[in-house]
């Protein structure tokens, strides 16, 4: 039976679906341009392809190359007004870190806590109020 | 900015006391099986949740460095270290998710009051 190297096993705990997102978004993340064009739509937001390429050095075609990368990654929302399509700021994908930081942190301090109760002053002290 | 979670306790016990009570059964979860070399398994099992990951650094009593990751969630990275200090043990965990949460700074999160997502994660 060979062992895997450390390299190996991350590969394999990463894959799975939830992975396969976070990373999409930030690989979209990883473009300065496109983290550009999101500031540019947070703040105009439904804002067409021809109006953010007025407000960046770009192209409309590159522009628009970027806000499908930016959709796919589940960062912007398209909508369809006539002939016009608008996009849309969608903080879901970020929204999951924070969760993340406030769920995994609680969990710690859970832990902790446990742990002072075991090896704690209190142990050796007598019981302390709160 | 990385996902990134930083913990601190001074215990008043010695290392061996604290490295035994943080890889028994009971602190990292229910039920803790750990290979303690580097590439070696581990198993961590609660009430309803099943995580499994593999050792990336193991020196007793001072350091276990693990990933670990729920099925359908992103693995991340623990770092345990124990240290002696003063008349006890100073216990430091790091728990990160490696995917960078690149440079964020700059982009608003709509409904924050225009704040942006590093300082609205320092807030949390």
């Amino acid at each position: 039976m060979t062992v895997p190297g450390p390299s190996d096993r991350v590969g394999a705990l990463g894959a799975s679906g939830a992975d396969d997102r976070a990373g999409a978004v930030f690989g979209a993340l990883s473009d300065p341009t496109r983290r550009a064009l999101l500031a540019a739509i947070a703040e105009h937001p439904a804002a067409t392809a021809t109006e953010l390429a007025s407000e960046l050095p770009i192209s409309r075609q590159a522009v628009l190359k970027h806000l499908n990368a930016l959709t796919d990654a589940g960062l912007l929302n398209r909508t369809r007004a006539g002939r016009e399509v608008r996009y849309q700021f969608t903080p879901a994908p970020l929204s999951d870190a924070v969760g993340w930081m406030a769920e995994v942190g609680a969990e710690w301090d859970e832990r902790l806590a446990l742990l002072r109760g075991q090896l704690g002053d209190d142990v050796h002290a007598g019981p302390r109020g709160a | 900015m990385t996902d990134r979670i930083e913990r601190e306790l001074w215990l008043p016990a010695t290392p061996d006391t604290v490295w035994d009570a943080v890889t028994s059964d009971g602190w990292l979860a229910d039920h803790v099986r750990i290979d303690l070399r580097p590439g070696g398994d581990a198993q961590f099992d609660s009430d309803g949740r099943a995580r499994s990951g593999w050792v990336e650094d193991v020196s007793v009593p001072e350091r276990l460095i693990f990933w670990w990751a729920v099925d359908d969630e992103p693995a991340s990275r623990v770092e345990l270290k124990i240290e002696e200090r003063g008349d006890g043990t100073r216990l430091r965990i790091v728990e990160t998710r490696p995917l960078e949460v690149l440079d964020l700074v700059g982009v608003p999160l709509p409904g924050a009051g225009g704040s942006t997502y590093g300082p609205a994660l320092v807030a949390a």
